[in-house]
């Protein structure tokens, strides 16, 4: 066991070396720590069936955004910021300025290989040289380029190959043998076996896997001394190997990530490293003979081993890329400061609140703009309930939380009606799914499938014209498989604690209580509530869409937000709660309602939940609101028709509609792209704004906030999620090969958890190409995110000394951190070492 | 009804073909042009498909005139398997092509893609109407060449051109074939005309068969077997995944049966050499098997499809081979159906994975069940096919088809037992059971009626037909009884093993990549 791995808690996103835990020092411990280290650079991938952004830099936020630039060169051969061209244009049409150049120049300070001035800066940018690193050298490389014979391509498609079927998520029927070996056994175990890399021209595989240890700590320690390497340098070189099976190692690194989440251990990552560690030295040995490939690892064991300067180049694009950012933020404080209206009556008529999540703000305004009577309000989509949401008839289900947390309370989907009724429900679902499943075995058995596409294959003929046309769906939705609509309408959470399959579900009294007070107070509302008040929580609508999730609720843990909403929504509506609430300060007047929502992201259709509890004194409230919401989601949808390529006018409606039921969909909506700011203020500061779907927005009121807890919740969660966010697409659209998934139309999903690009290579990462490209342009701009919290700047100076995860995202340069103040507005930019600096 | 009324079907090819031609104009981004173009000729093609089926339905079978000398040039054949084929390749195309229109919106080369879509769709629409010969060399090499310049549509991706190439050279050998077997044909017959030759062809049946005709059944199955992907030369099919769905789905809808097509179009001469015939069976049964099991062991979806096929083109050429030409049309279009629906909704799987509730199916039904099972299936075939009031005088080959059907109804029945009898399951499972078996009889006469003019019947088998069609069932039944057994055995090394050779479909596609020199060429990859 290694035991390392259990040392962090991944709340602590902290990734740098650690101390390895291992006492007393055995041989090899070094190299284990080395091993652990590497792996802690990898960030985690999450499975498609729950698909939520990663910072694809997790692992390096320890590092300063140039050092990590240059790790990821080394490692992987990516690159981080755009190419020189991209700054050369920018700043030849005049979107970067004289005062940008030199205001990113001036906070780099002078150093070595750096500009000295501006002139010299636009002539890096013009020059278009792209600096050019060296990847560290691994046995397979070297052995490629002495031979000509594309080793490296053999490994990395046979570890992608045995990784693919170690770790099925249910694809093969008949499954990988050795799953239950762990994963280096395992792997071994097949090396033994096959004999592809023999017939390939690598001689004697099968016994060489067989001299190998048995054991992937064992591997590790034996294989470093096999290759004939040592020294401290060993981690950055793990990394490496890592990363030549990126995508596998990013699925590895969730699976220790979810199982610290829930307090156990996965050595998973450290397996993977012995496996590739392995295929070298059966490289090494199967070509042993070959004394080209013996000189040249000679040679690259001395440039593993050496000492390097950082190179300067990458400095110089880190600066053009603060200046492109900076160019950005001048026009958005320029809008933030001319927008801002207060709200006009003393109680508004409807508060709504939405999910942080950018796409909410079109939404906000939208809705805003029809019914100036209405706040909205902004807050993380899973309204502070971390539920796991257990589907009817289904004894697990996903947590729907950020994945920074692990869910407190588990809620089951169930009928509204008696208990009778929901019994006889469940037991047809699960007979039409057994049934299913029987169906399909059948299907796809060796025999069977004969059988089964000589009777059935003709009914396709109907199935490909009624789905190629959007009439229907190409299968059913999964929260309506094995089940009718009419009774999939009527299931919603059941609130109730009560003991199921040996858990408990629901929520005791206190727990109610408890929670809503966190979830007012945290969506910094104590008094003025309206007659409505909306948790919209928000999820899409896609079809033959792998990556559906990722345009779900990030904070619901790439889930729909509906579930959270619904909960919140009926807790808070309960009269036990609402006593409880006044006692402890919050007065929710008796006429408020909370309703439980859904914004459908692609379509801006807003659903109402659980309207039959809504008492009859409310109708025309209800009534009313949903003209609201109509007009809104028309005036939405309008807005984000020009991205969509669909021409303005009458036909726009059912367009966007058509697009959400195409199967051939490739860009249904445009998700987050464009994300570029969060801002943590009274909706007032933004009201009126257009801020172009591009900003997080989360209502902070900080003078309400007792102590900064609040404060000190925002910027270590959903601060840390948007940034999360916003460097996924950063790295999409800055090198889509390392830190995105390629082009969709090539999209093979393995495994059922990710996808392949084409017949094999690596697992992809991130986000698609589609996703962040129109054909045309890179419609998302790639900025790191702008931080502007309405906050005293001492108060953000505190949070930030308290929290390592915070400090290294502000002082590392992976966001950009300001603080709002007074009237008119006054923005101070944080500069490194707690220090302000007004803009 | 005149026979040129048969040409006016060019009209199709003809339309598909002028939006490829459009694409030279327009082969970039957002190519409105070519996209609005290319939905109207493929449906107008359909119509035109629609029209000569209803023609034949009504006509009969006819050639249209020649356009060309000394029998070199298009004329159109019109019978029950070109029009059959004629309205499937139709409507692949208006799917293919509308699925294009968006999947690759933002591509720098759509109308360049959408362009080679067509291409290959007229091609392909050339061939399945081919009246000549030569014609139909031309349209089975065109479609071979256009359907490569697909295969590597993203040039830049090395393993894309390393399987294009196994394809060219697997295409190649089949055309060696092909030009071969016409030129005895041509040699034999005295006639390029398709129709001709058929018509001596089953005039001669049990009679002196002239020199070449065996020799040149002999390369039709082999060429059949080279294009439909057959073991050995099946590497390059999971790899040609490379390229963009639609791609795939055509293909394997529309071109990977073109080897089961020239074997039925070729039917009448095809019985003049029973060893051609074997050949077929015994590589076709086999590649069926190893397909399906090596199937099983695939963890992506793309590539599990593609064993798919080549087990479903290989119980295809199974079907041909034991003369049961009808059948094999049926399962050419369902098949063409089912997979080119499954492709373009492969990114739907993950939908599947969200709602399944189950991980995998690993418990294995006991005996009991199996026994069960078998009575049920058998009793379901039985009794349906009594009230067809056919069963009894069925040819053998059908019957031994239709062990096939019962074998693999055996595994649903006996899998819906599974875990406890829930009657709702069993009882949903056997009407299920029930409606394939109708289905079954129902299309196997339909197919038979539609297309007996155009196909000779089922010839009575020989002793070697008879043992091959036992081995057909004995094999299949062997391999249903391994499938079901598995889980019990998955434990030991020996089958441990036999997985991994089997998921490495036992390394046929690993020497050839060693023969192409597949690694030599991706060394000045980027890393």
């Amino acid at each position: 066991m290694d035991a390392c791995a259990t040392a962090t808690h991944p709340l602590q996103v902290d990734a740098g070396p650690m101390a390895p835990a291992v006492a007393p020092p055995r041989p090899g411990s070094h190299l284990l720590a080395a091993a652990h280290a590497a792996g802690r650079r990898v960030a985690p991938l999450w499975p498609l069936k729950h698909f939520v952004a990663v910072n694809p830099f997790l692992g390096l936020t320890a590092l300063d955004f140039v050092q990590a630039a240059e790790s990821m060169a080394r490692t992987a051969g990516a690159r981080m910021t755009m190419p020189r061209s991209f700054y050369a244009d920018a700043i030849a049409s005049g979107r970067i300025a004289d005062a940008d150049l030199a205001a990113a120049l001036a906070d780099a300070g002078p150093a070595r290989g750096i500009p000295a001035d501006i002139a010299g800066l636009k002539a890096a940018a013009i020059s278009g040289t792209e600096p050019t690193l060296p990847l560290l050298p691994t046995v397979a490389d070297v052995a490629s380029a002495a031979m000509g014979v594309d080793w490296a391509g053999l490994a990395r498609d046979r570890i992608s190959g045995w990784a693919a079927g170690y770790f099925d998520e249910g694809q093969a029927a008949w499954a990988s043998a050795w799953r239950d070996l762990p994963p280096y056994a395992a792997w071994r175990a097949e090396m033994t076996v096959d004999r592809t890399p023999e017939v390939m021209g690598l001689a004697n595989v099968r016994r060489i896997a067989k001299d190998l240890p048995l054991t992937a700590e064992e591997a590790i320690i034996e294989s470093v001394a096999a290759l004939g390497l040592d020294g401290p340098a060993l981690d950055a070189w793990f990394h490496r190997l890592l990363m030549t099976i990126g995508g596998w190692a990013s699925f590895a690194r969730y699976r220790v990530w979810q199982s610290e989440l829930y307090g156990a251990s996965d050595t998973a990552l450290t397996e993977l490293l012995a496996v590739r560690l392995g295929w070298e030295v059966v490289i090494l040995r199967a070509l042993a003979g070959n004394i080209a490939v013996a000189a040249a690892w000679a040679a690259a064991r001395d440039e593993i081993a050496a000492r390097r300067e950082p190179d300067p180049a990458l400095a110089v694009d880190a600066i053009l890329q603060s200046a492109f950012e900076r160019a950005w933020q001048r026009e958005f404080f320029t809008a933030l400061r001319t927008g801002g209206t207060a709200s006009a009556s003393p109680r508004s008529a409807v508060q709504a609140a939405f999910c942080i999540d950018v796409r909410s703000e079109v939404f906000r305004r939208a809705f805003e703009s029809v019914a100036p009577e209405v706040e909205t309000i902004g807050f993380a989509g899973f309204f502070g309930f971390p539920i796991e949401y257990v589907p009817l008839g289904q004894t697990r289900g996903g947590a729907q939380c950020p994945v920074l947390l692990a869910p407190r309370f588990t809620v089951c989907e169930s009928l509204d009606t008696d208990d009778a009724e929901e019994a006889r429900q469940l037991g047809l679902r699960i007979a039409r799914r057994r049934a299913g499943k029987a169906w399909k075995a059948f299907k796809t058995a060796a025999v069977s499938s004969f059988g089964f596409v000589e009777t059935m294959g003709w009914r396709y003929a109907g199935k490909l014209a009624t789905d190629a046309f959007g009439l229907t769906r190409t299968v059913p939705h999964p929260s309506e498989e094995g089940i009718d609509a009419a009774t999939q309408r009527r299931l919603a959470p059941r609130i109730a604690a009560r003991e199921v399959g040996g858990r408990a579900t629901g929520f005791s009294d206190s727990d109610k209580l408890d929670m809503a007070e966190a979830v007012l107070k945290a969506m910094s509302m104590r008094q003025g509530f309206a007659r409505l008040v909306l948790l919209a929580g928000h999820g899409s609508t896609t079809v033959n869409n792998p990556h559906a999730t990722a345009l779900d609720c990030g904070a619901c843990g790439g889930h729909t937000g509906e579930a959270n909403a619904r909960v919140a929504a009926a807790i808070l509506n309960d009269p036990h709660v609402r006593t409880g609430l006044a006692q402890r300060g919050i007065g929710v007047p008796c006429d408020t309602v909370f309703l439980g929502c859904l914004h459908d992201t692609t379509t801006d259709k807003v659903t109402i939940f659980d309207e039959d509890a809504v008492p009859s004194s409310h109708a025309p409230d209800l009534a009313r609101l949903k003209g609201w919401l109509q007009a809104a989601g028309r005036r939405a949808r309008a807005e984000r028709a020009a991205l969509l390529d669909i021409a303005p006018g009458a036909g726009v409606d059912a367009e966007v509609a058509r697009r959400s039921r195409d199967w051939s969909q490739v860009r249904p909506e445009w998700g987050l792209a464009g994300c570029a700011a969060f801002i943590a203020a009274p909706r007032e500061r933004t009201r009126g704004c257009d801020l172009g779907g591009r900003a997080f927005l989360h209502s902070y009121d900080w003078r309400q906030d007792e102590g900064f807890k609040v404060l000190e919740l925002i910027m270590t969660a959903p601060m840390v999620v948007a940034s999360w966010i916003s460097l996924q697409y950063y790295g999409a659209t800055v090198d889509n090969r390392v830190f995105g998934s390629g082009n969709k139309v090539l999209h093979n999903v393995v495994g059922r958890l990710g996808v392949l690009e084409g017949s094999g290579g690596d697992l992809r990462v991130g986000l698609p190409l589609q996703s962040v490209h129109d054909g045309t342009r890179f419609v998302h701009e790639p900025l790191r995110l702008s931080v502007v919290i309405e906050a005293p700047t001492a108060a953000i100076d505190a949070v930030i000394a308290r929290h390592e995860t915070v400090r290294q995202l502000v002082e590392n340069g992976w966001l950009h951190l300001f603080a709002l103040s007074g009237e008119p507005p006054v923005i101070q930019r944080y500069m490194r070492s707690l220090q302000w600096q007004q803009t | 009804m005149p026979p040129w009324i048969a040409s006016l079907a060019l009209v199709a090819p003809t339309a598909v073909l002028a939006v490829a031609l459009l694409s030279i104009v327009q082969p970039g981004l957002r190519p409105r042009l070519v996209l609005a173009s290319s939905r109207v000729a493929t449906l107008a093609a359909v119509a035109v498909a629609i029209a000569a089926t209803l023609v034949v339905l009504r006509y009969g079978a006819l050639t249209g005139p020649l356009i060309g000398v000394a029998g070199i040039g298009i004329s159109v054949r019109l019978d029950a398997l070109s029009a059959v084929m004629f309205l499937l390749v139709s409507f692949i195309g208006v799917i293919v092509v509308r699925f294009s229109g968006n999947y690759l919106d933002g591509d720098g080369r759509q109308g360049a893609f959408v362009g080679g879509l067509c291409l290959t769709l007229a091609a392909v629409t050339l061939m399945v109407l081919a009246g000549n010969l030569a014609q139909l060399i031309l349209a089975w090499i065109a479609t071979s060449l256009a359907l490569h310049r697909l295969l590597v549509f993203y040039r830049e991706r090395q393993v894309a051109t390393v399987a294009a190439r196994k394809k060219f050279v697997t295409a190649r050998l089949g055309d060696a074939c092909l030009v071969g077997a016409a030129v005895l044909l041509t040699y034999g017959f005295g006639t390029t005309d398709i129709a001709a030759i058929l018509a001596q062809a089953r005039a001669l049946a049990g009679g002196a068969v002239p020199d070449g005709v065996p020799a040149a059944a002999l390369l039709i199955a082999t060429a059949a077997l080279l294009k439909s992907a057959q073991f050995p030369a099946h590497g390059w099919l999971p790899e040609v995944i490379e390229t963009p769905t639609p791609v795939s789905a055509l293909l394997h809808a529309g071109i990977i049966n073109a080897g089961g097509f020239l074997v039925i179009r070729f039917a009448d001469v095809m019985l003049l050499s029973p060893p051609s015939l074997h050949l077929l069976a015994l590589v076709g049964g086999f590649t069926a098997l190893f397909g399906g099991v090596v199937m099983l062991t695939q963890s992506s979806v793309k590539i599990s499809l593609a064993w798919s096929t080549i087990a479903q083109m290989g119980f295809m050429l199974l079907q041909c081979g034991l003369g049961a030409f009808s059948l094999a049309v049926l399962h050419i279009v369902a098949h063409s159906l089912y997979k080119a629906h499954a492709f373009l909704s492969s990114g739907s799987v993950v939908d599947i994975a969200r709602a399944a509730w189950v991980a995998r199916p690993e418990a294995r039904p006991p005996a009991r069940h199996l026994l069960l099972g078998l009575v049920l299936a058998f009793a379901l075939y039985a009794g349906i096919g009594c009230l067809f009031g056919v069963i009894v005088q069925e040819a053998p080959a059908v019957l031994a088809l239709g062990a096939i059907l019962i074998l693999g109804l055996t595994l649903l029945i006996a899998q819906s037992m599974e875990g406890g009898s829930d009657i709702r399951v069993v009882a949903r499972t056997l009407a299920a059971a029930g409606g394939a078996t109708v289905a079954h009889f129902v299309l196997q006469h339909g197919a038979a009626w539609l297309l007996s003019p155009a196909l000779p019947p089922i010839p009575p088998p020989g002793p070697a037909g008879l043992l091959i069609m036992a081995l057909a069932v004995t094999s299949f039944a062997a391999v249903t009884l391994l499938q079901i057994m598995a889980p019990a055995a998955a434990g030991s090394p020996a089958w441990r093993a036999t997985r991994v050779h089997l998921a490495n479909g036992l390394y046929a596609n690993a020497v050839f990549d060693r023969v192409v020199g597949a690694l030599k060429r991706r060394a000045a990859a980027p890393l």
